[in-house]
């Protein structure tokens, strides 16, 4: 048997800790569900989920409670639907919206994403009407995601598509604006998305994958608050360097990574289908100590926001994939951090209390795993400006190689200072103000390209 | 043929007991087979399965042995052994679980879990059990091949908990060994 100590605080890290598989996310393959009339496509859509997820939540949920790990989530993820609805119209692609939404209730997962189209280099047609689809298809549905790449360090960003969705995503939030605007919170724009994503919103089936895939999300900023916080007291912060806690950071993350592992290969083995990747993202969430800006506060920052933000979240980021990257056989995904301002208590505190603006969490996206996410913002910001930033983050992402995503909420009727709840995991948080609004319209008015970077160029 | 012997040992610790146990069996041309040694507190206990020619006793071996051990100090016990000797590593059964146990001190705290399991018919596999500053910890290694439903199980231990006033958790060995091991397997 093991030592005890380390028996002890394994058991600690599952029962105290909030340890947990946040989702484990199916990726199904949708290419072939394609027919001549709508109507036959969403039924072999509905056919196919239904035959592959019939499963799924019970195993999982068994799988979870043999193990004691409880399985959190339960989700799909499909193929890009612009893909699966090639030369569809608007109307098409809300037929396929609701097809997906009675999916997902069959299957009894809480969300399904991949409404979705990948448009880095340049819109089809279709690809124009999905994106007009969006704020009809996330009105009517409940479950459903959407999500568009319309940047990558390959092929630069594309403006065209940026300028739309600025308004794609005011439009949603005004289709919503009796929760608050909370269509847009199931909505992400991004740079260099991933295929293999468990998370939510922006979880695709990625082009490349196999027909079918489990891809499991692990999490736990608690665990790793509660071990920072254990090691600073056992050792006395004053004999403690700042690549002692880099260390602590990357040997929790890898027990919490193995978790996942192990979670993931049982419910795959159990249910026949591949086991994708794990992602070992700290993904916070409203509860009480489960927040990675606590992890800020206790790596040294009093305000997040506060000057020394931006390299903490940097090395936070840094040794969660070092330690993730060896407690997996496989890992992808985002894989890193996230600060998800109304998914996190401490960070929607901060923007409350004006330490954390929308500058420094911009800076912050350099170096964390996603981007600006689930940032509230007054509804009186207009279309444009909201492409503006996301354009900012686009650009982040693909000069840096990495993963960035925009998901916006302008909040309809409310400005900056007051609050905003969408509840549950989408959490809370108060209105963040946006300087320099309405400065940005020429910038947005060009379209075209920016072209991709120079290091892009590999050959 | 062989004679197989169990030999234990039990002792206060100091440096050259397995010396003089093993440097015996060597004497009397014996072939060690397994060992397993572990102290607690100050005192030695090892048991150990060693074969011997036919014609080697157990009293000649205990004599061997207690001539050994300069101070007088070894409780020797040695019982020729019946089974035949299992070879290769053990594999720990499907359904192998840790159940931790912590509470304040009180006499019949292991005697009540273990209890718990026999009824159960639930095989303790590994046992360690530690008192630091009036707080009593068990740690079981138990497998539960022969439970029925385990659910049931999780609700008669929250049962047991709270009856005895101590903090029981349950997990599968497998969480403790990948989150702890190199190799996942």
């Amino acid at each position: 048997m093991l030592r005890s100590d380390q028996i002890l605080a394994t058991v600690e890290m599952i029962q105290k800790e909030n340890l947990d598989v946040r989702t484990v996310t199916m990726g199904i393959n949708l290419l072939d569900c394609r027919s001549d009339n709508v109507e036959t496509t969403c039924y072999n859509i509905e056919r196919k989920i239904q035959s592959l997820a019939e499963n799924f939540v019970p195993t999982c949920d068994k799988i979870g409670r043999k193990l004691g790990i409880p399985v959190v989530n339960k989700r799909i993820s499909v193929t890009p639907i612009a893909l699966v609805g090639a030369g569809y119209n608007r109307a098409q692609f809300v037929r396929l919206a609701r097809c997906l939404e009675k999916s997902a209730d069959i299957a009894g997962v809480d969300i399904l994403g991949g409404f979705s189209a990948q448009v880095e280099k340049g819109l089809t047609e279709s690809d124009r009407e999905y994106i007009l689809a969006i704020p009809e298809a996330l009105a009517v549905t409940n479950k459903v995601c959407a999500s568009i790449n319309i940047a990558s360090s390959q092929k630069g960003i594309n403006m065209d598509a940026l300028a739309m969705v600025g308004q794609t995503v005011k439009d949603l939030a005004e289709s919503t604006r009796d929760s608050g605007g909370f269509g847009a919170a199931k909505f992400v724009a991004f740079c260099n998305q991933p295929g293999d994503n468990p998370f939510m919103a922006g979880a695709i089936h990625g082009t490349g994958e196999a027909d079918a895939v489990l891809n499991v999300g692990v999490s736990g900023p608690g665990v790793i608050a509660r071990s920072l916080e254990r090691l600073i007291s056992s050792h006395g912060a004053e004999n403690l360097l700042i690549d002692d806690l880099a260390e602590e950071i990357k040997q929790t993350t890898f027990r919490v990574t193995r978790c996942g592992e192990l979670v993931g290969r049982q419910v795959s083995r159990e249910l026949g289908i591949e086991f994708g990747v794990v992602d070992l993202s700290l993904a916070p969430t409203p509860t009480v100590g489960d927040s990675v800006g606590e992890i800020l506060h206790i790596l040294g920052v009093d305000a997040i926001g506060a000057p020394g933000s931006t390299a903490i979240v940097a090395m936070l980021n840094d040794a969660v994939k070092k330690g993730g990257i060896f407690a997996s056989k496989a890992v992808g995904g985002l894989s890193g951090a996230f600060i998800p301002v109304m998914e996190d208590a401490v960070l929607a505190e901060a923007v409350g209390r004006d330490e954390l603006c929308l500058e420094k969490l911009e800076a912050m996206t350099c170096v964390c795993s996603v981007g600006l996410d689930m940032v509230a913002v007054p509804g009186s910001v207009d279309a444009d400006t909201i492409s503006a930033i996301i354009a900012d983050e686009m650009a982040i992402g693909m000069v840096n190689n990495k993963t960035t995503a925009a998901r916006i909420i302008p909040v309809p009727g409310k400005e900056a200072g007051d609050h905003v709840s969408f509840g549950g995991l989408f959490g809370a948080s108060p209105i963040m103000p946006v300087r320099n609004v309405g400065q940005s319209s020429r910038f947005v008015a060009w379209g075209g390209r920016i072209p991709a970077p120079i290091h892009s160029f590999k050959n | 043929m062989q004679r197989q012997m169990i030999i234990s040992v039990m002792a206060k610790d100091r440096p050259g007991i397995i010396a003089a146990v093993t440097g015996a069996i060597f004497e009397l041309n014996g072939d060690l087979a397994d060992l397993n040694q572990s102290i607690l507190r100050g005192y030695l206990t090892m048991i150990l399965i060693a074969s011997f020619d036919e014609e080697v006793t157990v009293d000649e071996v205990f004599a061997r042995i207690s001539a050994a051990d300069g101070g007088n100090e070894f409780d020797i016990i040695i019982k020729p052994m019946q089974l035949a000797l299992e070879s290769g590593m053990v594999t720990l059964p499907a359904k192998t679980y840790i159940v931790t146990a912590q509470g304040v001190n009180k006499s019949g705290l292991v005697y009540g879990i273990s209890s718990f399991c026999y009824q159960r018919n639930i095989n303790i596999l590994d046992l360690s059990t530690t008192l630091t500053e009036g707080r009593y910890t068990m740690i079981l290694q138990i497998d539960l091949s022969h439970v029925e439903s385990i659910k049931d199980l999780r609700d008669d231990l929250e049962c047991y908990a709270l009856q005895s006033e101590m903090h029981v958790m349950m997990q599968h060995y497998e969480i403790f060994r990948v989150t702890n091991e190199v190799t996942m397997k």
